[in-house]
């Protein structure tokens, strides 16, 4: 399998596999946004509230929070299901707290966590606003999860795969360019009477070149053995992470199948 | 109030709304201003656009 980096920045990370297989690929897509755990606020006690937002819509703002997990913030911290103190006790949850008197708009970054690198990763997130006197007391506990169990403790917005296109041109072809004016997405140039591939990844197969073509001699294929993958996340993990620990889940889950076979 | 996260993808677009407010009423381009949040997706982009803050 080769693998080669197309982009890369803090939350985005999209690369070419070739040799792969579209089991092996989706299986990897799929544990990316199901299974890397990750942090979210789950529990909620709400002291005072004098807000006109609900106690429950609140609640909801918090859980969708995007809160530092990466791989040295959550070092230590186990998953509730494997911790047996059936509550909430340091080793599983972070509590946090929120303590604001109005009027002044609550921001992610007045909740104050009592773990220093597990915080939102977001400060200027608005939660909730206040008015004159209004005040807002809340205790909150953020646990580790998976997407399986709730969406907020997806890791990635998108992470998804598509194959890596193929554009081929028949020996018909007559260089007229109607071809490049008809891409959208810039891949096809018409330079010097002659039709340029500028960037195949970007290609999205819509084959509005083909049909631009009189005699439809250019050819839009894939290969079915080569992506190119994208991962973005909501900045809780970096992706690279993401894709490691969705290997690393992988291969645990092979090692049980072949323990039980 | 601006919902936390873009409702189709996820992306938290609520960070950059008091940024983007700003901007716009000093009287920048939307488009401009998006791009340069680097809000690309147009799921994202109609979630601050569209946005009327009400309470
Ligand atoms: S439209 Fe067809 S004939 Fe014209 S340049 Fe493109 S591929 Fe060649
Ligand atoms: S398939 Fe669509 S995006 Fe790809 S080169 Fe043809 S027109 Fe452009
Ligand atoms: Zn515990
Ligand atoms: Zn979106």
């Amino acid at each position: 399998m080769e693998f080669e980096v197309i982009n890369k920045n803090k939350d985005e990370l999209v690369f070419m596999v070739n040799g792969a297989d579209i089991a092996f690929v989706n299986a990897i897509r799929r544990i990316c946004m199901m299974e890397v755990p990750t942090i979210a606020i789950d529990d909620v006690n709400l002291v005072k509230n004098d807000s006109a937002m609900f106690n429950e819509v609140l609640a909801h703002r918090l859980g969708l929070l995007p809160i530092a997990s990466d791989i040295k913030s959550i070092e230590g911290l186990v998953m509730p299901d494997e911790c047996d103190c059936g509550e909430y006790c340091p080793q599983c949850s972070v509590p946090m707290t929120l303590n604001k008197k109005g009027p002044c708009v609550v921001y992610s970054k007045d909740l104050e966590s009592l773990d220093q690198k597990i915080k939102p990763v977001y400060d200027t997130i608005p939660l909730l606003k206040l008015k004159e006197d209004e005040e807002v007391c809340l205790e909150a506990y953020a646990q580790l999860g998976i997407g399986k169990e709730h969406a907020k403790w997806q890791p990635t917005i998108v992470c998804a795969y598509k194959f890596y296109p193929e554009l081929t041109f028949g020996d018909e072809c007559t260089s007229c360019g109607n071809c490049a004016g008809a891409c959208p997405r810039g891949v096809l140039q018409y330079n010097n009477n002659k039709v340029e591939i500028m960037d195949l990844t970007n290609c999205s197969m819509c084959k509005s070149c083909y049909r631009a073509c009189d005699d439809r001699v250019i050819n839009i294929s894939f290969d079915d053995s080569k992506f190119i993958f994208k991962i973005e996340t909501d900045g809780s993990i970096p992706p690279e992470e993401v894709l490691l620990k969705a290997c690393d889940v992988l291969s645990d889950k092979a090692d049980k199948i072949i323990e039980i076979v | 109030m601006i919902p936390i996260r873009c409702i189709s993808c996820g992306k938290p677009v609520s960070a950059y709304f008091d940024e983007y407010q700003d901007r716009i009423a000093k009287g920048e381009d939307p488009k401009a201003v998006l791009d340069d949040l680097g809000i690309t997706r147009y799921c994202c982009r109609r979630m601050l656009i569209t946005h009327v803050e009400t309470w």
